[in-house]
């Protein structure tokens, strides 16, 4: 990004968007570890992703408030007022991202409690769930580097998580049928499933965010074709 | 073109292909902009841009300084006001301006408003009364001098002063108001009165304002021209100005990258 005659607004930009970085780093982890967790039905991983939430919170409520010290104190106007908006935006989506994982992770624990996990078939949301960890690396990715194609490929593929959830919750429909004693444990899985395709749908957020930061366009809410459109 | 012709506005004053010269030099550059009546207008931009040239064309006070001349066209409400045969002092009646600093006349805060007033109306001791206490009524500061309209307009503070300046103005009912930086030598709470008290003036009033104040320009004004070495770089409406401004030059100016 090219310079302002105030080196020390330039410090801080660059420094409140490592801050984003990092607890999207955080939370990404956090991602992979409840998939990981889940996989594997390990207590232990479960545990780490819950104990990292309260790390994020903190994260969320410091970048806020270096945000909202920037505004005072800068009067930031164009592209550095677009930007400082979407990383408010971004923090609030990653924080609630790695809430997602800490349920998936409270999720896999119940699970286990209940015993007999193995029988479900959770392995099928391996796909559905590196697809979204995935997704919300590359969202990361278009951030740091304000790539407005790559945000535009992730808009593309979060359709695909949901075509994998949907695939999914059929699947677990007619285990319940066939079994109705795993109705309750299909039922955390239903939520697993849905945690995690709210993680793309938060990842998609963050693709959107950047387009805004990039372009100016608020392209929420927007079908992909006028998206397209507007970032030509 | 001129982006507001795409608005359904009327436009006080039409600037076509304005071209200023400071005996050689090219102050202004081929300025084609439209100033909507009844909102506010800024110009802003660095230093030696232009923008207190333009503003000086709107009620010619240029005409003051010989080698200074303008070409083109400054049509207020249809009339090309750079027209030889344009009576300056009727002009400047229905143009006011107010300067960078206060300049309150060596007389009663009474005759600094009533002296203007008479140079173009003959009224009555009642109605001249009345008249003045509307015009700082208008400016926000009748409350302040309402008790000590026979001291010195001096006497006020700087930021009482500026208003009393814009009272003054406001008192010959000018049609179009041009601020240069009005508030640049005014505390803060001075410049909120003052940027409050052009919000009201736009009711009445078309109003120009210069300021070198961009967070000033984003408060009070409807359209915002940037302008940068005598050319018109940009103009639009301020939010999409300081929010998404189209070219380059104007956003690295606005958000500070200018260098």
């Amino acid at each position: 990004m090219d310079k302002h005659i105030s080196s020390q607004f330039d410090a801080d930009l660059t420094n409140v968007s490592s801050r984003v970085l990092e607890l999207g780093g955080l939370v990404e982890s956090q991602t992979r570890h409840a998939v990981y967790a889940l996989a594997q039905f390990s207590a232990e991983v479960a545990d780490q992703v819950i104990a990292s939430e309260k790390q994020v919170n903190t994260m969320e409520v410091e970048i806020d408030a270096e945000l909202a010290s920037i505004i005072a104190r800068r009067q930031p106007t164009a592209r550095d007022l677009r930007l400082l908006m979407a990383i408010s935006k971004i923090t609030g989506n990653l924080e609630r991202a790695g809430d997602e994982a800490e349920r998936i992770a409270r999720m896999v624990k119940q699970i286990l409690d209940q015993g007999s996990p193995r029988n479900l078939p959770s392995s099928e949301l391996r796909i559905a769930s590196d697809l979204a960890s995935g997704l919300l690396r590359k969202s990361l990715d278009a951030f740091a580097r304000l790539d407005v194609n790559t945000a535009l490929v992730i808009l593309k593929e979060d359709d695909l998580i949901d075509a994998e959830f949907n695939g999914f919750v059929r699947k677990l429909v007619t285990y319940m049928m066939e079994d109705p004693r795993t109705i309750s444990a299909s039922l955390d899985l239903l939520f697993v499933a849905k945690a995690i395709e709210r993680i793309g749908d938060h990842a998609k957020n963050i693709a959107e965010f950047v387009i805004y930061v990039v372009k100016g366009a608020d392209v929420r809410h927007t079908a992909l074709s006028d998206i397209e459109q507007a970032v030509k | 073109m001129p982006a507001t012709q795409n608005l359904p506005l009327k436009n006080a004053i039409e600037i076509r292909n304005l071209n200023f010269f400071y005996g050689t030099f090219k102050g202004l550059k081929n300025v084609n902009l439209d100033i909507a009546e009844n909102k506010v207008t800024a110009f802003i931009g660095p230093s030696g841009c232009g923008k207190s040239t333009l503003l000086r064309t709107l009620n010619r006070m240029y005409s003051l300084y010989p080698g200074q001349r303008a070409e083109g066209e400054i049509n207020f409400y249809g009339q090309n006001i750079l027209d030889a045969k344009q009576d300056l002092n009727l002009l400047r009646a229905r143009v006011g301006m107010v300067f960078q600093k206060p300049t309150p006349f060596p007389m009663s805060i009474y005759d600094n408003i009533a002296f203007g007033i008479r140079l173009y109306e003959n009224l009555s001791r009642s109605d001249m009364d009345e008249r003045v206490e509307w015009a700082l009524t208008k400016a926000a500061i009748w409350t302040e001098v309402k008790d000590k309209l026979g001291q010195s307009g001096l006497s006020l503070s700087g930021g009482q002063q500026q208003r009393l300046c814009i009272a003054r103005t406001v008192a010959v009912k000018p049609s179009v108001i041009l601020l240069d930086e009005p508030t640049s030598a005014l505390d803060p709470i001075s410049t909120a009165k003052v940027e409050e008290l052009v919000s009201e003036l736009k009711k009445d009033h078309t109003v120009a304002i210069v300021t070198h104040n961009m967070q000033q320009a984003a408060r009070v004004s409807d359209f915002t021209a940037y302008m940068y070495l005598g050319e018109l770089m940009e103009f639009g409406q301020t939010e999409q100005i300081f929010m998404k401004p189209a070219r380059q030059e104007t956003e690295d100016y606005i958000t500070g990258r200018f260098g």
